[in-house]
């Protein structure tokens, strides 16, 4: 899959394409508004990272220009600025998503594989580990063929740990994922182990297959 | 709090009164001068008249001093009496007496002139008395005309005075609206209205510079917020990716593993002060809108949701009274970060097993948590002052309620009663 980083932070972008080059993701980095026009004019990508703050220009009109050209790429925003403004307008323009700066290159990958898998495959959209079963669409799981009934935070961890598999995730980077935007303030990392285990329970109940390790004590793997 | 113009009035009016009341003795003093100076000629003619006509009579000296005896009979208020040396000059007085023509008891006035007259070659004296116009009436009819001129002169002040501040200040209260309707945030200059008066117009046009310098300073320093956040975001998102990619090192050992983990809290702490410090100088700013209308009860129900997990993960027993339909003016957002900070802080400072009671009413909101001991009010709302052990909050939580509270001009106010801390927060 085709990815495409604009972003004029060298350092960012390395970091970006090294995460997901493990994966059978191919990137390509753009680092200015320029660049980027040229790239975006002569390829196709799967899905484009666009931080908006460029030296010679801003991201929204990249955005603009896309959809201009009614271009079907995913578009997730990366930026700097946490200004709602921002965030609307880029929403409205029609980027997919919006991420923060700073944040983790799991929670990137996992939007990311939901975005791709959302856009590429509209009808039925079933991931597939052995017996385990998920409808990204309907938002269901199921263990050979038998329905596990999950809370909305278990469904996005386990779509967390499928966007992110055999990789270490650690119990803070899912604490700020599960806490969202607001309750970022609360250091207390315990109840992200209670959510884990309950996932874990629920799918080894059904008879599934334990695909998610613990590693180093504290972090999780999905193995696949 | 009185208008400017009634102010004025109220001076005008006590001069206006000072200087009537001065001119009754003066118009009394004049009157009264030009009276006695009037009547004081006219007697001297009178005298000169009757010197006159007796010595054209030509009559003898025993038929003079019949005349005269029978002259002074008939004039009671003119007497002539025969005298041997002349008078060495004349003399003039003013006295009060009965009136010799009236059968009633009045006293009057009168004014007098004794002086020689010269009748058949001899001195007589003679005395010429003329009625004059009482003192008090005098100043009684003064007062009076100036007393009406006066009320004239107040009456005409404060219908001129209602018709000025109407025109005259006008365009000071034009000035005036635009400005109480004027807002920072949103970057509108105001276009003050023309005109000919010196001193508005001058008001007009250094209100007009304040105001572009202001607009100008509260643009750079929203760009200043902006800025700081790009640079500061910027290496903190760097140092969490490599920490990412750190983690995903096949010879990564566990000791290896939780050192990156610590730094990685630490990494979640600095951006969260970031953060919140960019949040404060946005509200200081008065970067934010706050006329929204906002379902304050719904914001609250939505947080209590969210934070369900972490008050069973605490074992927090939370009872809730929410109003319903409770509709306030702000900014939606800064309400949700109001909320949130202090249930966040009530479950922080919480233990296990405690309990947390919320109540929203049409006038206020309320989050009660149990404790041990009173903390200081005074430093709870200040920025980075810790009260407990605990210091992994950002230290911004209160401050950044206390800047919403005053943003939406609400009140925010800490109480400790009956072992618990009480943030109360009054619409």
């Amino acid at each position: 899959m085709k990815i495409l980083i604009i972003e004029d932070e060298k350092e960012l972008a390395l970091s970006i394409s090294e995460y997901l080059s493990k994966e059978s993701y191919l990137c390509e980095v753009a680092s200015t508004f320029t660049e980027a026009v040229r790239k975006i004019e002569v390829f196709d990508y799967d899905c484009i990272l666009l931080d908006i703050t460029l030296p010679d220009g801003n991201g929204l009109k990249i955005l603009e220009e896309l959809k201009k050209e009614n271009k079907q790429d995913g578009v997730i925003i990366i930026s700097a600025r946490n200004s709602l403004d921002d965030k609307i307008k880029g929403l409205q323009i029609g980027a997919d998503d919006y991420l923060t700066k700073p944040f983790h290159l799991s929670e990137l990958t996992a939007r990311m594989y939901s975005l791709i898998r959302r856009r590429q495959f509209n009808n039925s959209n079933i991931v597939r580990q052995g017996e385990l079963e998920i409808d990204l669409l309907a938002k269901t799981v199921s263990v050979n063929k038998t329905m596990v009934a999950l809370t909305k935070k278990e469904f996005g961890l386990l779509i967390y740990f499928i966007g992110n598999k055999n990789r270490v995730i650690s119990k803070s980077t899912l604490a700020e994922h599960l806490s969202g935007d607001f309750v970022d303030m609360l250091d207390n990392h315990d109840f992200v182990y209670a959510h884990v285990k309950n996932l874990k329970k629920k799918l080894n109940e059904a008879g599934c297959e334990q695909f998610l390790k613990t590693v180093y004590g504290t972090g999780y793997k999905w193995e696949g | 709090m009185k208008n400017l113009l009634q102010k004025s009035l109220k001076q005008l009016t006590v001069f206006a009164f000072i200087v009537f009341a001065l001119s009754i003795p003066s118009y009394f003093l004049l009157v009264d001068w030009i009276w006695l100076k009037e009547l004081d000629e006219n007697n001297e003619l009178i005298a000169q008249r009757i010197e006159n006509e007796f010595n054209e009579q030509h009559i003898s000296d025993e038929k003079l001093a019949q005349s005269i005896q029978f002259w002074n009979e008939i004039q009671p208020v003119s007497k002539i009496e025969f005298i041997h040396r002349p008078l060495s000059k004349d003399s003039q007085y003013t006295v009060m007496r009965q009136n010799p023509y009236s059968k009633k008891e009045a006293i009057d006035r009168f004014r007098g002139l004794k002086t020689n007259i010269k009748i058949n070659g001899q001195n007589y004296s003679l005395v010429v008395e003329t009625n004059v116009e009482e003192t008090e009436e005098t100043v009684a009819y003064i007062a009076m005309v100036t007393l009406l001129f006066f009320l004239i002169l107040v009456v005409g002040f404060w219908i001129l005075n209602r018709r000025l501040s109407k025109k005259l200040w006008q365009p000071f209260q034009n000035t005036l609206q635009k400005l109480k309707s004027f807002q920072l945030n949103s970057q509108k200059q105001i276009q003050f209205q023309d005109t000919d008066t010196i001193e508005f117009a001058e008001l007009n046009a250094t209100l007009d510079k304040l105001l572009q310098h202001s607009i100008i300073t509260y643009k750079n320093q929203k760009e200043f917020t902006e800025n700081a956040s790009h640079e500061l975001q910027t290496p903190l998102a760097i140092l969490k990716n490599k920490l990412d990619i750190l983690l995903q090192s096949d010879d990564l050992t566990e000791r290896q593993y939780h050192i990156a983990e610590e730094m990685n809290k630490a990494l979640i702490r600095s951006s969260r002060i970031n953060k919140n410090l960019l949040l404060l100088a946005k509200i200081e700013n008065s970067q934010f809108d706050n006329s929204e209308l906002i379902r304050f009860d719904t914001i609250v129900l939505q947080s209590m949701d969210a934070l369900q997990e972490h008050f069973k993960e605490k074992k927090i027993d939370v009872s809730a009274e929410i109003y319903s339909n409770v509709e306030v003016k702000g900014n939606g957002s800064l309400t949700e970060v109001l909320i949130n900070n202090l249930l966040i802080n009530a479950i922080r400072h919480t233990s296990p097993g405690g309990s947390i009671r919320i109540i929203l009413s049409k006038s206020g909101f309320e989050v009660s948590n149990s404790g041990e001991q009173s903390l200081n009010a005074d430093l709870l709302f200040k920025r980075f002052s810790r009260m407990s052990a605990d210091n992994r909050g950002s230290g911004l939580g209160l401050s950044i309620v206390q800047e919403i509270c005053k943003l939406q001009r609400w009140t925010v106010k800490y109480n400790f009663e009956h072992n618990e801390h009480t943030f109360s927060v009054t619409f």
